[in-house]
């Protein structure tokens, strides 16, 4: 099919002209301003000249192995130093980054993307098409240098390849329609990086990606700090930002500072301009006394996955009654001292545009409907200790879960719910696993748990396809801690994902929302939150949009010397 | 001259005693890198599996394409036999092997961290020493109200965990009175609070071993002949008793820089300093092996330094001892 007949009328552009662009700049700020209404602490944007100068101090949580890759703490780096072939907006738009427009095609299949110009990595090399589709071509193959976790899940059964079919013209093509594909590459580990860096081979790149972003890598001194230095020929901003040209400040020190004592005590005695993920206990303080930003990620919140697969849960009944039986809010509520919403919703996280709001306070604690739900499916009897009896065998539900995915005070709320469900008749048992244990798969097994405590970022709905892809062809989708098997869930999912009408297709994801939390294979505990504490002299850091909410320095710039 | 007195003779030479000294500590070298590696293909779990899913940030199980890429790039699918035929002969060409998460060699990963550990530890084992030996000439012997203070303080600060006292100290000094940095670096203001807090626990370790022996020498005839030589009180136990004294803290000493060493690792942590603490913590929750025995390979080569150290300076402090 070629480019000439495959292109739609359909045609995203904001840069048409030099008119355009400064339009496309004004509404861009007017757009990212806007980002800033919920946190309660608006910051000014910049307005007649900007203080330039400055390195910002800020203290980050965990210190990854590598400076880029699928870990979420590696895109909040990768978003400093490298551009996307597209951006998201605060209202979920997809916007112009690296490429200025794009069309697609009749059958939904071919994306072809006009490339911005005169853009060029930090190592000289041309930003052109070709760079691009060595990119992605590289995160679907299967060289392990190369290849790209985030990316792989959600393009294997559609990608079919990626082409320069002119300097800056790019084209996608895809085997099936897949209409999430901007929202995946808009995501910060999808950044676009020089093949001619990539040549280096993973452990130089590891150290020293090459990016074409505001900031270059300057040094990684393990165990303390990456630096960051401006790159001065920055000329590629996306349209979320809130200017164009070089970073205002002239880089910055990324501190590793894992102990929140250390990273709060750091920034209340001026030695960083901004922290990372505020205490819980300092969460009060913090948004009294400063600027504090806070994005709710996309994806799935923090959920318990009940193992649908087997007894006891295979049975609907008793995975609600479950979900009745214990105060997930009580429990949320007192452990993360407010920090941390509850979430009721299992299936989707409320900054995902296709979130059903009443379905966040689903399964209230009702311990009433739960012993019913419980005498209705069988489980009649009772052992002396009051746990429920069925067919001789005991309601056990062994929670599986690593302080890899849950925040140390998640691990009181666990508790709370132990004690919660026993009223019901339900024995919890909490398995508390080491992260490197819990990676290498202990109490994951198929006999392993009733329960495990886990999440997925990702920008909205297409993450269903991560965690509802059902097992096909003798291959099992090792996303699905539950092991829910529901083709009728995967069909509405899959013609969500094909569905070009923006409407219909968050109607078919909510249609598929409303399952899930029906079903009950997943059940909501808290949301998942970035937070970020600034001095009040920092002005214009913004957390990104694409899904995580990485803390933004492009625009940001001190409003005294420093 | 009968063949044991000649074997006895030999054994006391200073180079026949340095050479078993080198023997010995190259057994407890193989032995080290043996079990490092054993243990590494003993813990449960698939070691691909780990690499994948902590790379990805992913659990569950992987492909068996990509686990047997995986396997086949660091050699999982060979006979255990090769793999530590290879893993030591790996070590003897000086290659502690490349680490699974930041595809580098383990050893650069390991020495361009182990310099603060190491500074760190030194300057905990001196602080210690000073604030023992100090505090032991002002106590040892007498009873007051002086010295039954410092001596609760003593037993206090040896049972104290030292994580514990490194955030007291940092919320303290730190935080609250802004005197040490929060986050001081590898300068050396910012070793302050790191060594106090490692230093302290050892110190009343130290101090009350010292102490007892202190105080048993003090009882001693030579001591009663310094004094009636008109000696003072202080130059009796500075330069006579102190000496004896000593002895069992430096026997303790080359234990005390192996438990300073693994201190260092969650004081370095507690302060965000940069050393071996924060690396091998990220490298034993991603079980990142390679990174993991070299640590232990090498922390075993340093306890094997110091106790040669210790024992040489034994015989410095002591030279009615023999070496043996």
């Amino acid at each position: 099919m070629s480019v000439s007949n495959t292109r739609s009328s359909m045609r995203f552009t904001c840069r048409s002209n030099r008119l355009g662009r400064k339009v496309a700049a004004c509404l861009s700020v007017l757009q990212s301003l806007s980002e800033f209404a919920p946190s309660g602490h608006a910051q000014e944007s910049p307005a007649g000249n900007v203080k330039r100068g400055g390195v910002i101090r800020y203290g980050h949580f965990q210190e990854p192995p590598c400076l880029f890759g699928g870990w979420v703490q590696q895109w909040y780096l990768q978003r400093q130093y490298s551009d996307n072939l597209v951006a998201r907006s605060a209202d979920a738009k997809i916007v112009p980054w690296l490429a200025e427009s794009w069309t697609i095609s009749d059958d939904k299949k071919v994306y072809t993307f006009e490339i911005k110009p005169h853009v060029k990595f930090t190592d000289g090399t041309p930003l052109d098409a070709q760079a691009i589709a060595d990119n992605i071509n590289g995160w679907l193959s299967n060289d392990p240098d190369l290849r790209n976790p985030t990316a792989t899940p959600y393009l294997s059964d559609s990608f079919e390849s990626a082409s320069a079919i002119a300097p800056l013209r790019l084209q996608i093509t895809l085997k099936v329609p897949f209409q999430p594909l901007l929202n995946v590459f808009a995501q910060s580990s999808q950044g676009i990086l020089s093949p001619s860096a990539l040549k280096r081979g993973l452990a130089v790149n590891c150290e020293s990606p090459v990016g074409s972003g505001p900031f270059i890598v300057d040094k990684w001194r393990h165990g303390r700090e990456v630096t960051f230095r401006r790159n001065p020929d920055y000329n590629s901003a996306p349209a979320t930002a809130r200017h164009q040209g070089p970073a205002y400040v002239d880089g910055i020190s990324w501190k590793f500072l894992p102990d929140q004592t250390v990273r709060y005590g750091s920034f209340l005695t001026g030695e960083t301009d901004a922290i990372y993920d505020i205490p819980a206990i300092a969460w009060k303080e913090a948004n009294s006394r400063f600027p504090v930003l806070r994005h709710i990620t996309g994806g799935t919140p923090l959920r318990l996955a009940l193992y649908s697969a087997r007894p006891p849960f295979d049975d609907v009944l008793v995975r609600k009654a479950f979900a009745y039986s214990t105060d997930r809010k009580a429990a949320v509520d007192t452990s993360f001292l407010g920090s941390l919403p509850f979430e009721g919703n299992g299936a989707l996280s409320q900054s995902s545009p296709e979130y059903l709001r009443e379905l966040g306070q689903s399964y209230l604690y009702d311990i009433g409907k739960a012993n019913q739900l419980l005498d209705q499916a069988g489980w009649t009897e009772r052992n002396p200790n009051g746990v429920r009896v069925k067919n001789g065998n005991p309601l056990i539900v062994r929670v599986s879960y690593s302080n890899a995915f849950l925040k140390p005070d998640g691990e009181q709320a666990l508790q709370a719910i132990q004690q919660q469900a026993k009223a019901a008749g339900f024995d919890v048992r909490l398995q508390p696993t080491n992260p490197a244990d819990f990676f290498a798969g202990k109490n994951l097994g198929p006999d392993d748990y009733e329960i495990v405590l886990l999440y997925w970022v990702a920008p909205g709905a297409e993450i269903f396809r991560i965690s509802w892809k059902p097992d096909l062809n003798g291959e099992s989708n090792r996303f699905n801690p539950s092991h829910y098997q529901d083709i009728t869930l995967w069909d509405v999912i899959q013609k969500a994902e094909q569905e070009r009408s923006g409407a219909q297709r968050t109607a078919l994801y909510q249609e598929a929302e409303r399952k899930i939390v029906d079903e009950a294979p997943v059940i909501g505990f808290t949301v998942l939150d970035v937070t970020l504490a600034t001095k009040p002299n920092l002005k214009d850091v913004w957390l990104d949009r694409g899904s995580v909410g990485e803390p933004v320095f492009y625009d940001a710039h001190f409003d005294e010397g420093k | 001259m009968r063949g044991n007195d000649a074997v006895r003779i030999a054994a006391h030479r200073p180079i026949v005693w340095f050479f078993g000294r080198i023997l010995s500590g190259l057994v407890v070298m193989w032995a080290a890198a043996t079990f490092a590696f054993l243990i590494q293909c003993m813990l449960p779990g698939d070691r691909a599996q780990i690499i994948i899913n902590v790379t990805s940030g992913n659990v569950g199980q992987a492909p068996s394409a990509e686990l047997a890429a995986m396997n086949a790039k660091y050699g999982f699918d060979q006979p255990l036999a090769d793999q530590y035929g290879k893993y030591m002969l790996q070590i003897l060409h000086g290659d502690l092997g490349e680490s699974y998460q930041q595809h580098r060699p383990a050893l650069a990963i390991i020495a361009e961290q182990i310099g603060p550990t190491i500074a760190l530890a030194i300057a905990a084992l001196l602080i210690a020493w000073c604030i023992a030996i100090l505090t032991t000439l002002f106590i040892a012997g007498r009873d007051n109200i002086w010295s039954r203070l410092l001596n609760d303080t003593q037993v206090f600060l040896a049972t104290v965990p030292p994580y514990w006292l490194a955030t007291i100290l940092l919320v303290l000094f730190a935080v609250k009175l802004h005197i040490f940095p929060v986050i001081g670096g590898n300068s050396p203001i910012g070793l302050v609070l790191p060594t106090l807090a490692l230093a302290l626990e050892l110190s009343g370790f130290f101090g009350q071993v010292v102490q007892n022996e202190f105080t048993r020498v003090l009882e001693q005839p030579f001591v009663t002949s310094a004094r009636a030589r008109g000696m003072s009180d202080f130059g009796v136990r500075l330069r006579h008793v102190l000496r004896h004294a000593a002895l069992p803290g430096i026997t303790l000493s080359g234990w005390a820089l192996g438990k300073l060493l693994s201190g260092a690792i969650l004081i370095e942590v507690v302060f965000a300093r940069q050393g071996l603490g924060g690396v091998l913590v990220t490298a034993t929750s991603s079980r990142d092996v390679p990174i993991v025995s070299g640590a232990v390979l090498i922390s075993a080569g340093l306890f094997v330094l110091a106790s040669f150290i210790v024992d040489l300076t034994y015989r410095v402090v002591d030279p009615r001892t023999k070496l043996t």
